[in-house]
């Protein structure tokens, strides 16, 4: 297997997980509340592929989560990207689980709030950004999104592991 | 570790110039990206949507043959009264037609219904919504209303190839004009989605309603479309008045809340109807080159 295509095996590899997720939302559709995983799992990925596959990789989850939901283009994929970079960058931040887990939460809240705000804004006449609704749901929001972040993450990334083992990617310890 | 955070810095620098470089590309090569990896999801939501048929027809199946006997039997009872009820509105069209044919009265709106399975629902703040499995290639089109029955659903706001997005009543871009009951002058008031709260039920809110105006007493006021505009055709059931209705700031008109005529969340299957001559919308955004001239009839 071509190690220039790992993103690519990770992305399918991945997927699913992000399905199921979309597949959660359904399920609570009567609640309101959109659930993603987009911020976790990038965290695996970027302890181990160099910078530009983890980029790819961290824009086509952006993308694939902006594709079918009217949030403005981009917004997701660029907090993703940018995360990416500097995960990739320091990597001893998210060497260790309890550092993977606070580097998940963080990055989910951030993809969470990327679209949340973006979106928001559309409808600032209507709900302003500072006001108790806007807050309220944002909190509400952010709270779903570190909360998935904890519960998946160790699956995701022993999923992700397994794909980039196969791919014959360096382990975390021997990246750079 | 050095060449590392370097490396970074470059990323950053081809960052910023890639975020330049697509707010500057034309707005066709986001929508290629977007249907793109639209497109990339839209077999595993087939597969999904497939998957929960085949549940249910176990489901079916599993159940005693004298459940399904009375089944049917109910079934060829409300059969057999729907033909009578076939019979006397097809001579009312007949009627119709003919009375439309002496006053050279305009065509009226006629829809072909594709029914399509719901693959996919989620509802925000931002955003009510479900995806169906049914696209293009279906003759589905942006704009088509989509109804449950007799009772409106949403409306087609994205179309990809093999699925599409549909907009739901309650959602905040949803906009559409409605009657309502009780109202015998038939004074058009406005419907439209409002930003959900999360862990409440969303609903639309019914505005510009006469200040005159009052609900039958001890019911639920229906809200219907009028047909005005050419989008949903008239008299299906937007939903009903939730509560009482409230004067505006300005006193001069009055708002209410309207709960939908369908149980949104939980809605299985939709019928999209799709305009057979193109609406006034679409003529509009139909360049004049390829607009043909029996279409602008």
């Amino acid at each position: 297997m071509s190690l220039s295509w790992t993103w690519f095996f990770l992305l399918l590899a991945t997927y699913p997980w992000l399905l199921g997720v979309d597949l959660l939302t359904d399920a609570c559709a009567g609640t309101g509340v959109a659930l993603g995983i987009s911020g976790v799992v990038i965290i695996a990925p970027c302890r181990r592929l160099r910078r530009w596959q983890a980029v790819l990789f961290a824009g086509c989850v952006g993308f694939l989560y902006e594709a079918m939901r009217p949030v403005p283009d981009g917004s997701v994929a660029l907090v993703l990207v940018v995360g990416a970079i500097f995960l990739t960058s320091n990597r001893p931040s998210i060497r260790e689980l309890p550092l993977m887990f606070r580097g998940a939460i963080l990055m989910n809240s951030l993809a969470c709030t990327g679209w949340f705000i973006a979106s928001g804004l559309r409808h600032q006449a209507e709900v302003p950004l500072v006001s108790m609704h806007f807050l309220g749901q944002w909190l509400l929001h952010l709270m779903c999104a570190a909360i998935l972040a904890v519960l998946l993450l160790v699956p995701i990334a022993l999923v992700q592991n397994f794909t980039m083992d196969k791919a014959g990617v360096p382990r975390a310890d021997e990246a750079t | 570790m050095e060449s590392n955070r370097q490396g970074a810095k470059a990323s950053y620098v081809a960052l910023v110039f890639f975020v330049g470089l697509w707010l500057l590309l034309p707005s066709a090569v986001r929508r290629f990206n977007r249907e793109a990896f639209a497109e990339f999801q839209a077999p595993a939501l087939h597969l999904v949507g497939k998957g929960r048929d085949l549940a249910r027809y176990w489901e079916l199946k599993s159940r005693p043959a004298e459940e399904l006997v009375a089944a049917s039997r109910d079934l060829a009872r409300i059969n057999a009264a729907l033909e009578l009820k076939l019979h006397t509105l097809e001579d009312a069209r007949l009627e119709n037609v003919r009375l439309r044919g002496l006053l050279h009265y305009p065509q009226s709106s006629e829809f072909a219904t594709v029914v399509a399975r719901v693959a996919n629902r989620e509802a925000t703040s931002w955003w009510q919504r479900i995806v169906i499995r049914k696209g293009r290639s279906d003759g589905i089109r942006p704009g088509c209303p989509v109804v449950f029955g007799d009772r409106v659903i949403g409306r087609v706001s994205t179309v990809h190839l093999t699925t599409s997005e549909v907009e739901l009543v309650t959602s905040p871009g949803f906009r559409c004009t409605a009657f309502l009951e009780g109202d015998t002058e038939r004074r058009v008031v406005h419907v439209g989605g409002t930003a959900g709260r999360s862990l409440s039920a969303p609903r639309a809110k019914v505005t510009i309603i006469p200040i005159d105006y009052s609900p039958p007493a001890g019911q639920a006021a229906k809200v219907v479309t009028t047909g005005l505009g050419g989008v949903f055709p008239a008299g299906l059931l937007l939903g009903t008045l939730d509560t009482g209705t409230t004067e505006t700031a300005e006193k001069n008109m009055k708002e209410a809340w309207l709960a939908p005529a369908k149980e949104l969340n939980f809605i299985q299957e939709v019928s999209v109807l799709i305009p057979k001559y193109p609406t006034a919308g679409e003529i509009l955004l139909t360049p004049a080159d390829n607009a043909k001239p029996e279409e602008l009839r």
